[in-house]
């Protein structure tokens, strides 16, 4: 019976070209109804290209797409909700100075009053068990809780197809599995879900089918149910993937960053204080930092990139000299340098070129201005270096930040403060939305770097990422750091209580925290 | 069919660079349309406001002496425009730099010297710097939006002008004509072609646009400007600070208006009377968005209003065109250029209904 029902989407011949870059080369495949189908592939495979193009955010420059049988007329978003088909992305189209309810009202076609409106917003939250308040300014939110409004967002249309563009990067472990939960449900319904995600665990655990792109075309489809998460990545990369080595035997030094009573109040209405955090990183220690997002993770990587000030000098210090109230170039200069977690617009400016995105924090270390002078050459080998040396699929040095897929920009990010070779880099989410591949290569760079003698804290949503970087681990919580722990010691059930909760959502959900075999960790981080 | 809008990839850089020339050449179009619609002789408005003064060659002193402050202003409201700073009290500040340079020359009156002219130059800058000081620290200090601090302080530096002018700083020896006495040989620019009319202010402003050009692509300090406007958490982040920027781009632009004002005041007028106002400071809002707030397009765009002024004088006198008509011939450029700049950042798709299939 199901083989009468045509497709819910098919797509023939997709080809989609960009200024140097054919990013779909005659896509082809057919997401039927009620189906968890995932697109998988590599940084830059033309996933996030081909759902927008399905979403009629852009036009294929061939190729054709049925709905339910029929050709697929969605020309803008728009139409393409009407249709039924709702959309996460991976990075996030909010208006920073409106509320969580004004944001979703805003992508909200039909005509609701915003209290009906905020009803159902909060019959969705309930129903699928999100944690967000519909008040609260996006501006103050962390990025998993803006996720969430994108979530919400998408629910709140009742979709036929729901496609998701790596929407767990940066959800916690419960939410993941809550969020799974909602998808199963509605899949059940008879909603198709297209799934995009680089954690091929969550993959295997979640989708009934899987299309693999490389380059722009369909390479395979399989099963992932009978596939394991490191034969799912061969078939993204089409060769061997490398386990990160940690350095069995890595030495400690010196204490190079240390933190004494660290206080910070809250920088905005919504945001967390920070309350007495204390730590001291050594040479060649990976420090990880756990917790769910918007905890003080931002203000914590502020108050070290030097963004805020700590209220004393003394407070932080680098390298045996106090930086606590000095500016971020001091900081870098001194031999700090940090990564937050918002790519674009913070990490990365859009619309400048990668030797431009290289001045904006590589300037004092690798020498790209000298005496109030740009160095154009310098900046663009420089950029050119990043590209080569962390393998970004970029069209060069000139290429704006903008134009790069999401784990291309993170790569590139990555690579320009690795080869700054600073004593001290602090990153957070530092694989977010990488391919595996790219994930273990970042992966193998902080530990060599480690190894190196740098000293490296890392803030992650990702336990199993922190598991298996870092040598101690803490855990933030509503702004309080807790006693670190060494990591061959630490159990999962005791960090995931100490995890607690969003703004105060109860720990008991930490139970839910899944165990993953070892064997995955090398693939899964 | 349908058309819509999609977001470009990377801005054209031709379409960058052929909105303005667009803007231009559709402003004479629309603007031949309207005046013959309305009764004039459209085509003769267009040829005497666009080509006389170009084809007229003794014109051409005209649009020097035009084009300089316009180019100095423009130049420095491109800085802070860059910044995300949007000082269009240009004007004031132009005419607190013409009273302080007109202040430094009533105290040397009786003198003569090299000096003297340089120190003028020194207290327009100053005097544009320290008028636009005020809305700088009211928008760091307190937030508040300096679009309306440096338009109102406009019409106070009107007033002060008129006080001073009526007031304390009128000639002894001028009738009752409300002005300052004539600035001497040394309070003067001087003439950089022998028999015309123009004075230093034309080479000042080459001047000042080619080192803005050299300072806003090639310093750190551009880079700076241009990364706190586009992206202000990127250059917390990199180290660039909000506040001093916003405060350096407001007083550079100040500065710079501060400047046109003594080399008006010290060219052209030679003294200070209530005409000293002469919109240029509004005027190179338009410059600046014209010369896609590039220090080299507002060198082009200056010279295009300059020729809008002077052609707008020509017409009144040959067919009687009211001088308005120059003012909508500004605009229209202004709105041409905006709504061009929309495809400029997006491009029109046509968007055929049958298989879901593009043309563009
Ligand atoms: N607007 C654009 N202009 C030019 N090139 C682009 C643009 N958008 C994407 N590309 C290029 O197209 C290719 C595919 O990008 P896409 O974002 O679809 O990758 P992806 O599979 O989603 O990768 P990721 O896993 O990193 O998100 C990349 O090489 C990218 O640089
Ligand atoms: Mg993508």
């Amino acid at each position: 019976m199901q083989n009468e029902v045509p497709p819910r989407l098919e797509m023939t011949g997709i080809t989609k070209q960009f200024p140097g870059v054919l990013a779909n080369d005659d896509v082809s495949f057919a997401i039927k109804r009620g189906e968890i189908h995932a697109l998988l592939g590599e940084n830059g495979a033309g996933k996030s290209t081909l759902v927008k193009m399905i979403y009629g955010i852009m036009r294929p420059d061939a190729g054709e797409m049925f709905w339910d049988g029929a050709p697929l007329k969605a020309r803008n978003p728009k139409e393409a909700r009407r249709l039924g088909i709702g959309m996460v992305f991976q990075h996030f189209s909010l208006f920073e100075a409106l509320t969580v309810l004004e944001n979703i009202a805003l992508g909200m076609d039909g005509g609701l009053s915003s209290r009906a409106l905020e009803a159902r917003v909060r019959e969705v939250l309930k129903a699928y068990k999100l944690t967000l308040d519909p008040h609260r300014v996006v501006s103050t939110l962390s990025v998993g809780e803006r996720q969430r409004i994108e979530i919400v967002r998408a629910l709140l249309l009742n979709p036929k197809l729901l496609i998701m563009d790596e929407p767990t990067s940066v959800l916690t472990p419960q939410e993941v599995t809550q969020l799974f939960k909602t998808l199963r449900q509605l899949a059940s319904e008879g909603c198709s879900i297209l799934y995009i995600s680089h954690k091929l665990n969550e993959i295997k655990e979640l989708c009934d089918t899987a299309t693999i792109l490389r380059g722009g075309k369909v390479v395979d489809e399989c099963d992932p149910s009978k596939e394991t998460s490191k034969s799912m990545a061969e078939k993204m990369i089409g060769g061997d993937l490398k386990a990160v080595a940690k350095g069995a035997e890595r030495q400690f030094g010196e204490v190079q960053l240390a933190v004494r009573g660290l206080s910070l109040g809250r920088g905005h209405d919504f945001g967390t204080a920070l309350k007495d955090i204390s730590f001291s990183v050594h040479s060649g220690e990976i420090f990880g930092i756990a917790g769910v997002a918007g905890n003080g993770q931002n203000e914590l990587l502020a108050a070290l990139s030097g963004e805020q000030h700590a209220k004393a000098d003394g407070v932080i210090e680098l390298c045996g000299k106090p930086v606590g109230t000095s500016e971020p170039s001091t900081r870098r200069k001194a031999g700090l340098c940090a990564v937050p977690e918002e790519r674009h617009g913070h990490a990365a400016v859009p619309d400048y070129s990668l030797a431009n995105n290289g001045i904006l924090t590589a300037r004092h270390r690798r020498e790209l201005v000298r005496s109030g002078l740009i160095k154009h050459s310098a900046s663009h080998d420089f950029a050119d270096e990043i590209i080569a040396e962390f393998g970004v699929m970029a069209t060069g040095s000139k290429a704006t930040a903008g134009s790069l897929s999401g784990g291309n920009l993170q790569k590139f990010i990555m690579g320009r403060e690795i080869l700054q070779t600073p004593e001290v880099l602090v990153i957070s989410q530092p694989t977010w939305g990488v391919d595996a591949g790219a994930a273990a290569f970042i992966h193998q760079a902080l530990v060599d770097m480690a190894q190196a003698g740098s000293a490296i804290v890392i803030i992650s949503q990702d336990l199993d990422e922190l598991l298996a970087l870092s040598d101690t681990l803490s855990v933030i919580n509503e702004g309080v750091l807790s006693a670190p722990m060494d990591v061959e010691n630490a159990s999962i059930e005791e960090i995931g209580l100490l995890m607690g909760g969003v703004h105060g959502e109860t720990a008991d959900s930490a139970k839910t925290l899944p165990t993953k075999p070892e064997a995955e960790h090398a693939v899964q981080v | 069919m349908q058309f819509r809008f999609e977001k470009r990839a990377e801005p054209s850089r031709i379409m960058l660079y052929a909105t303005p020339v667009a803007a231009v050449l559709l402003t004479m179009v629309l603007g031949a349309i309207i005046f013959t619609i309305i009764g004039y002789d459209g085509i003769g408005a267009v040829r005497e406001i666009f080509f006389t003064p170009l084809t007229n060659s003794l014109k051409w002193q005209d649009l020097a002496v035009k084009a300089a402050p316009l180019i100095i202003i423009g130049v420095g409201l491109s800085i802070g425009y860059r910044a995300n700073v949007w000082n269009i009290g240009a004007e004031g500040q132009y005419i607190i730099g013409g009273l302080a340079a007109t202040g430094v020359a009533l105290l040397t009156q009786n003198m003569s010297g090299w000096w003297i002219l340089p120190l003028m130059g020194i207290a327009g800058i100053a005097g544009g710097a320290a008028y636009v000081a005020v809305p700088a620290f009211l928008r760091v200090r307190l937030k508040v939006n300096e679009i309306l601090t440096t338009l109102m302080l406009t019409y106070v530096a009107v007033n002060i002008l008129n006080y001073l002018v009526f007031g304390p700083w009128k000639s002894p020896t001028s009738f009752g004509q409300p002005q300052t006495v004539a600035f001497n040989e040394s309070q003067s620019l001087p003439y950089i072609i022998e028999g015309t009319i123009v004075q230093a202010g034309a080479p000042i402003a080459i001047i000042v646009a080619l080192v803005a050009w050299f300072v806003m692509s090639r310093t750190i300090f551009g880079f700076q400007i241009n990364t706190v406007g586009s992206a202000p958490k990127a250059a917390a982040y990199a180290g660039f600070s909000a506040n001093k920027t916003i405060l350096l781009a407001l007083f550079i632009s100040g500065g710079l208006a501060g400047l046109a004002g003594m080399l008006e005041a010290a060219g052209p007028f030679g003294r200070m009377v209530p005409q000293f106002p002469s919109n240029y400071g509004f005027t190179a809002i338009i410059v600046a968005f014209l010369g896609r707030l590039h220090p080299i397009g507002v060198l082009f765009a200056g010279i295009v209003l300059a020729i809008t002024f002077v052609g707008g004088e020509v017409a009144q006198t040959t067919i009687a065109l009211p001088n308005a008509a120059v003012g909508i011939f500004q605009a229209m450029m202004l709105f041409l250029l905006l709504a061009g700049d929309i495809l400029i950042r997006y491009r029109v798709v046509r968007v055929v209904v049958a298989k879901g299939r593009e043309a563009t």
